[in-house]
């Protein structure tokens, strides 16, 4: 890996140019536009071992780690072209999620562990929050983990854990006390390898009938006292911290772009452009997606100026969330008697997956804090609504 | 929650339902789709042959045919009922557009025969007379002395594969014919394609079938009433099948939030939730006015007022429908999100009957041309 230059003093433009420009060169084309939201990692790996050879898998590590130490400004950069050339998600959870956890709180032992296992794909991680009782409500947590000598003895269950099929590490959120009045508190971040007597882990399909997450059950399972990360009981604010800036891209306009370039493909095949009825929803949906990246970048810019955002950055993946779900219903009632069909649409010279992104567009309204969640928020943090 | 409403003064209603319940005990209708859709069929010969034997295929055909000469109204009750229970076989299609079909259709021995077998469930009987986009199929017939020869390509054919018979609605000259077609005769061509409820639909091309002059059913159809009088049962049944997943949908829904506890209480307990679930019941309730208002109006001022109400209901309960299961899933959190739990089915099931002859923009344009035409 070649020693990388300092991104951060270019121009935005000019990181710009040289990311596109590589990016393109070098993502497969079979790869680009994949009808798959979560490709597992065999699927994805030539593109991940690119990557990491160039030495652009982590942006936001520090160069130090094997990163290119980007700011958020040339984070969102980094982003908004992945989205822009169609390049498939890669098994992330390792470079967004676990990376930066243990650089901010991991020993040096765990980051010369573990750090080089991730850029190089030995270990691909995925992500151990969630389970059967504790979804909204994350801080109920029950997945025991109790201390034994030099191990850490666990028992419990995680579900929806994304890509957990294909990861070997999982980066697990487990109950170590009880306090009856903070539930947050007594939680503890554990780093567990999958492949340990007792895990067993269960593909779900979803509602497009891709397996993409899984349940994983821990009966019993011995985990090294030196895979705890940071102290016992005090995990929950580790959780929260790494979430960082990354909550922006939740309402990156990346999703409802790709859904709206489909629905003008099939709009432009099916002459709905000469209705204006059609023409008058199409302009709401096209002028909200158009707003919508005019709040990212105000959101972007306060990151850019401060470095950080506040609760307020939540109206974005609400309003992201929900536009998605209305163009990819429109796109389904301009198919008309078509509708009904599983298979992509014939449009023009292409097809378009109508179906696919109408499925999905369910989902992001759902994870990473439900709008319900995030409205939540901004009731109390923003507008300091009441009780 | 919701459910049609009409005066039941001699039960049959009741026992409609009745028969329903009891059919789903035999037939899980979730777990009957996902087998169907496993085994890539266009519908389950078995869980029809068993409808048959219910009665049902033949509800509404006359009498005279062999059917039980019931109408709309218990059709409605049934097909709720079967939209409840998720029982998808294509009911609507080969049942109640088929059989007002051949009801209209000029008396004769492949008439009879035809009816005899939709009833008994022997013959899948399915109507080809659409274009993918909904229009009126480009299949033409052309006359010779033996019969006629029929070319061009129909779509969203259902049952395409397991039918026996082809009700095959062609042009001659500038109007339409009836002709029953052997399915598997030579010259079809037939392309399925899944669909989001596990079925297929295909699409079929004719390239000079030949069929002798007695498998004719009926002529100048443009003119006739029969296939608006054929859309419009069919129409409303689907808008019936709609109210009832929707229906059952929003009772699923009621019934998990009550359940699922997070923050210490019932998800139910918090008024965000409150609100959205009174939204899905008013939706329910609504599609069930509608449709008993479109059952009315058939029985007492059949024309205009009847044709209004008729699209008016679709729209109604297919927009309902969509709106409630869109809801329900969300409200199911992730575990809305899986293949595994049946609320994605019952969306599905919405999004195929809500699709299917007319969308409900499409349907509320042609309601209002309808009203203010002279
Ligand atoms: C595609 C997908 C991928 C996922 N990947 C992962 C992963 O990799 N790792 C992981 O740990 N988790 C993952 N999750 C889980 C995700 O974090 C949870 O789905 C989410 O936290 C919601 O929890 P739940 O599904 O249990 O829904 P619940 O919390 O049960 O919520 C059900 C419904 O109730 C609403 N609700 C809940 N509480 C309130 C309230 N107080 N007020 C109003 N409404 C409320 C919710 O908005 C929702 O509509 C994933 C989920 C999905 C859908």
């Amino acid at each position: 890996m070649a020693k990388q230059q300092d991104w951060n003093s270019l121009s935005d433009a000019e990181f710009r140019q040289i990311f596109r420009t590589w990016v393109d060169d070098n993502c497969p084309m079979h790869l680009r536009n994949m009808r798959k939201q979560r490709p597992v990692f065999d699927e994805v790996a030539e593109w991940y071992h690119a990557l990491a050879e160039k030495g652009w898998l982590s942006p936001v590590w520090p160069q130090e780690y094997g990163g290119m130490g980007l700011n958020a400004a040339k984070h969102i950069i980094y982003v908004e072209e992945w989205a822009r050339l169609g390049c498939p998600r890669i098994p992330d959870h390792g470079i967004g999620l676990v990376g930066p956890l243990l650089i901010e709180f991991g020993t040096e032992a765990q980051k010369a562990h573990y750090l080089p296992r991730i850029l190089s794909g030995e270990d691909v991680w995925c992500q151990g929050y969630s389970e059967p009782g504790a979804g909204s409500d994350l801080a109920s947590l029950r997945t025991a983990a109790v201390r034994d000598g030099d191990s850490f003895i666990v028992n419990g269950q995680k579900i929806w854990t994304t890509l957990a099929h294909c990861a070997n590490w999982i980066l697990l959120l487990t109950r170590t006390s009880r306090d009856e009045k903070v539930k947050q508190k007594g939680i503890t971040v554990l780093l567990v390898d999958l492949t340990s007597p007792g895990v067993t882990v269960r593909p779900i399909e979803n509602l497009r009938q891709e397996a993409d997450f899984c349940e994983v059950f821990f009966e019993n399972v011995r985990i090294p006292a030196e895979n705890l990360v940071g102290e016992v009981d005090k995990g929950w604010n580790l959780a929260k911290a790494v979430l960082g800036h990354e909550r922006i891209f939740l309402g990156a306009p990346s999703r409802p772009e790709v859904a709206l370039s489909r629905l003008e493909q099939l709009a432009e095949a099916r002459g709905a452009f000469a209705d204006p009825a059609f023409v008058d929803r199409y302009a709401r949906l096209r002028l909200d997606l158009y707003d919508l990246g005019s709040a990212f970048e105000r959101f972007a810019r306060q990151l850019r100026d401060n470095g950080t955002l506040g609760a307020d950055v939540s109206v974005l993946k609400i309003f992201c969330s929900e536009l998605y779900q209305k163009i990819t219903e429109e796109t389904l009632d301009i198919a008309g008697e078509e509708a009904r069909f599983l298979d992509d649409l014939p449009a023009g010279n292409g097809h378009v997956d109508a179906m696919n992104l109408y499925l999905d567009s369910r989902a992001l309204a759902i994870f990473g804090g439900s709008n319900e969640i995030q409205r939540t928020i901004l009731a109390k943090a923003v507008l300091g609504l009441p009780s | 929650m919701p459910e049609i409403i009409l005066e039941d003064p001699d039960g049959t209603f009741a026992m409609l339902r009745d028969s329903v319940a009891a059919f789903a005990q035999r037939f899980d209708g979730a777990r009957a789709l996902r087998a169907r859709r496993g085994a890539g069929k266009d519908i389950d010969r078995d869980i029809w042959s068993a409808m048959a034997e219910a009665g049902w295929l033949g509800l509404m055909l006359p009498e005279d045919l062999g059917g039980a000469g019931l109408g709309l109204s218990e059709q409605a009750i049934l097909s709720e009922a079967l939209g409840r229970a998720l029982i998808t076989e294509p009911l609507a299609q080969l049942s109640v557009f088929s059989g007002a079909l051949l009801a209209g259709a000029e008396p004769g021995e492949e008439r009879s025969r035809l009816a005899e077998g939709l009833i008994s469930g022997s013959l899948v009987v399915s109507p080809v007379w659409q274009t993918t986009d909904g229009g009126y199929a480009a299949v033409s017939a052309t006359e010779n002395e033996t019969g006629v020869t029929l070319s061009g390509t129909a779509g969203l054919v259902v049952a395409a594969v397991s039918a026996d018979v082809l009700l095959v609605l062609a042009r001659s000259g500038d109007d339409r014919m009836l002709v029953s077609v052997a399915a598997g005769s030579e010259g079809i061509t037939v392309m399925e394609r899944p669909t989001v409820d596990g079925a297929t639909l295909a699409e079929l091309r004719f390239d000079g079938c030949h069929v002798a002059a007695d498998q004719i059913l009926a002529r100048n159809l443009l003119g006739s009433g029969l296939l608006d009088e054929a859309i419009q049962a069919a129409r409303l049944t689907l808008a019936a099948e709609l109210a009832g997943a929707g229906s059952k949908a929003l009772e699923a829904t009621v019934d998990y939030t009550k359940e699922r506890v997070q923050f210490g209480k019932p998800i139910a307990s918090f008024q965000a939730i409150q609100h959205r679930l009174v939204d899905m019941w008013s939706a329910a309730e609504f599609s069930c006015a509608a449709i008993v208002n479109a059952l009315e109006r058939l029985a007492d001022e059949p024309g205009k007022p009847a044709a209004l109400a008729v699209l008016a209901a679709k729209a109604r309960a297919g927009d309902a429908a969509i709106d409630i299961t869109r809801k329900a899933i969300h409200l199911h959190g992730a575990m809305g999100f899986t293949d595994e739990c049946d609320i994605g089915l019952y969306m599905k099931r919405a999004v195929n009957l809500n699709a299917t002859l007319g969308n409900p923009a499409q349907l509320r344009l042609q309601f209002v041309a309808l009203e203010r035409a002279a």
